[in-house]
């Protein structure tokens, strides 16, 4: 049986066909899948392509990044609240997370055009609220990422040296006191 | 039963072309095209061989209104020697009424359209995907139908014709639900370990004159190691064509009817053993209606081999 085992050149349909046309492959020889093919070629041929390392020239990008309008406040939502009080339910298919209420109600508020822009978000919180979803903020946007200092917990200030030179002197003065207070007593009660 | 294979629902056409009858030679296409269900029962009952010589056209162009059974055709040819059960389903465009099985809802629903990350991006996969959606490659899922619907085809008309198909896969989750799939449409997989000269040295391997695979299905183009599966380059070699499912991470350059679509996911994976099992399982009843058909209104004639 004759055969043309070429992978890197033409496609298996030109292959056979010149096999045919030679007279190589007789007619009854012919596989069952050529008139299949003649009949309905793929959109585009089995050609073998090299594969290339490198990508010369200027690379441009041909699979777009997928951005919605609705993603900006979705960002807003979860740097404010962080994820949301309910879990993703992903075997639903028909799922409407906390994050899309959230959009949905935003983008209500927004089309009925009563809220200025800058409180349309704390606006969509209080709606949500209203309607009965706890939103807990993680931390707000406004505020910057740090505390003031006047409002840091003392605690955090303290360093271990300094507890260690506290305890020392705490106990040295205690010792002198109760030195004091023994010398008092024993001069005290020889009088 | 030959009565159940030749019920029709006919058009709604004028009252005027049913008139035309038995005795009536086939004249305009229109009279054709609603009288022939009604011909050929007339036929049987008047015991008439059939005579028709003009083509039955258009009754396909309906799509879904027509019954699930084969449209009656006249079985001889003008071109003698042609084996009409051979040729007439290659001159329709969806013979076998594949875009009835799936649609692009069904593929979104099954997850067909997610890929990997963006880092595992093949460089040829890149006009199949629709976009990258937080780093996630989104394949196009409209090429996707349009591709499907022509991997389901040619693999329809290879079963109509009697072709051995292989299924191979090299994912060890989906190993059964391949070979039990292979088992319930009577065709063939290879699920395990790929020995190297499996289709090049097969008459050295199996003994000589086996039969090779005429179709060869996969299910993951990619074998456990994240390379090319040898079986794509020894099909191209030895002129076997290829229908595979195509992630975002896989070569599509030899394959010959990609599908781009996921191959990791349980419920995609399901979808294609589904649809591959109907396609194959409509396309060889089909076969067998087409025998029968052949063999009554042509009962001198033999059997056409495939």
């Amino acid at each position: 049986m004759a055969g043309s085992r070429l992978e890197k050149f033409g496609t298996i349909f030109t292959r056979m066909g010149d096999l045919i046309r030679g007279g190589v492959v007789k007619a009854k020889d012919v596989p069952v899948w050529y008139d299949i093919y003649a009949a309905f070629p793929p959109k585009k041929d089995p050609l073998y392509v090299k594969p290339m390392a490198k990508r010369y020239g200027k690379v441009t990008v041909t699979v777009p990044e997928i951005f919605y309008k609705e993603d900006a406040v979705r960002a807003k939502f979860y740097a404010v609240y962080g994820t949301g009080p309910r879990a993703f339910e992903l075997s639903k298919s028909n799922f409407i997370s906390t994050c899309q209420r959230f959009v949905e109600k935003y983008s209500e508020l927004e089309r009925q055009g009563e809220v200025p822009e800058e409180a349309l978000f704390e606006e969509t919180g209080r709606a949500l609220l209203a309607e009965g979803v706890m939103l807990r903020r993680r931390g707000g946007p406004s505020v910057s990422g740090k505390v003031a200092p006047e409002n840091r917990d003392p605690v955090l200030g303290m360093r271990l040296k300094d507890m260690l030179s506290e305890l020392q002197t705490d106990t040295a003065g205690k010792a002198q006191a109760e030195g004091e207070q023994v010398q008092g007593e024993s001069t005290g009660t020889p009088h | 039963m030959l009565l159940h294979v030749l019920r029709l629902c006919l058009p709604t056409n004028d009252i005027n072309s049913r008139q035309a009858l038995p005795l009536d030679p086939l004249g305009p296409a229109t009279r054709e095209s609603m009288a022939t269900g009604k011909l050929v029962k007339a036929f049987w009952r008047f015991g008439r061989p059939a005579q028709l010589s003009g083509r039955v056209s258009d009754i396909h162009a309906h799509g879904r209104l027509y019954a699930s059974a084969t449209v009656a055709q006249p079985v001889h040819s003008d071109i003698p020697g042609e084996n009409r059960v051979l040729t007439q389903p290659l001159s329709h465009p969806d013979f076998f009424r594949l875009s009835e099985l799936f649609s692009l809802k069904d593929l979104f629903e099954a997850r067909v359209h997610l890929g990997h990350k963006k880092g595992c991006r093949h460089r040829l996969m890149e006009p199949y995907l629709f976009g990258c959606r937080l780093d996630q490659d989104i394949i196009d899922l409209d090429q996707t139908v349009e591709l499907l619907q022509q991997a389901l085809n040619f693999t329809a008309h290879v079963a109509y014709r009697g072709g051995v198909i292989l299924f191979v896969s090299r994912r060890r989750q989906f190993c059964h639900l391949v070979e039990s799939m292979a088992r319930d449409c009577g065709e063939y997989a290879h699920t395990r370990f790929w020995r190297g000269g499996l289709l090049t040295n097969a008459p050295i391997q199996y003994g000589p004159g086996v039969r090779l695979p005429d179709l060869i299905v996969f299910l993951s183009t990619l074998n456990n190691v994240f390379q090319q599966h040898v079986a794509i380059r020894d099909a191209a070699k030895m002129n076997i064509p290829t229908v595979g499912v195509l992630d975002s991470n896989c070569n599509p350059s030899l394959v010959t009817f990609p599908i781009p679509g996921n191959d990791d996911t349980p419920c995609a994976v399901e979808l294609y053993c589904k649809l591959f099992k109907m396609t194959i399982n409509r396309a060889k009843d089909k076969r067998r209606q087409m025998n029968l058909l052949h063999g009554f209104l042509n009962p001198g004639s033999e059997e056409p081999h495939s």
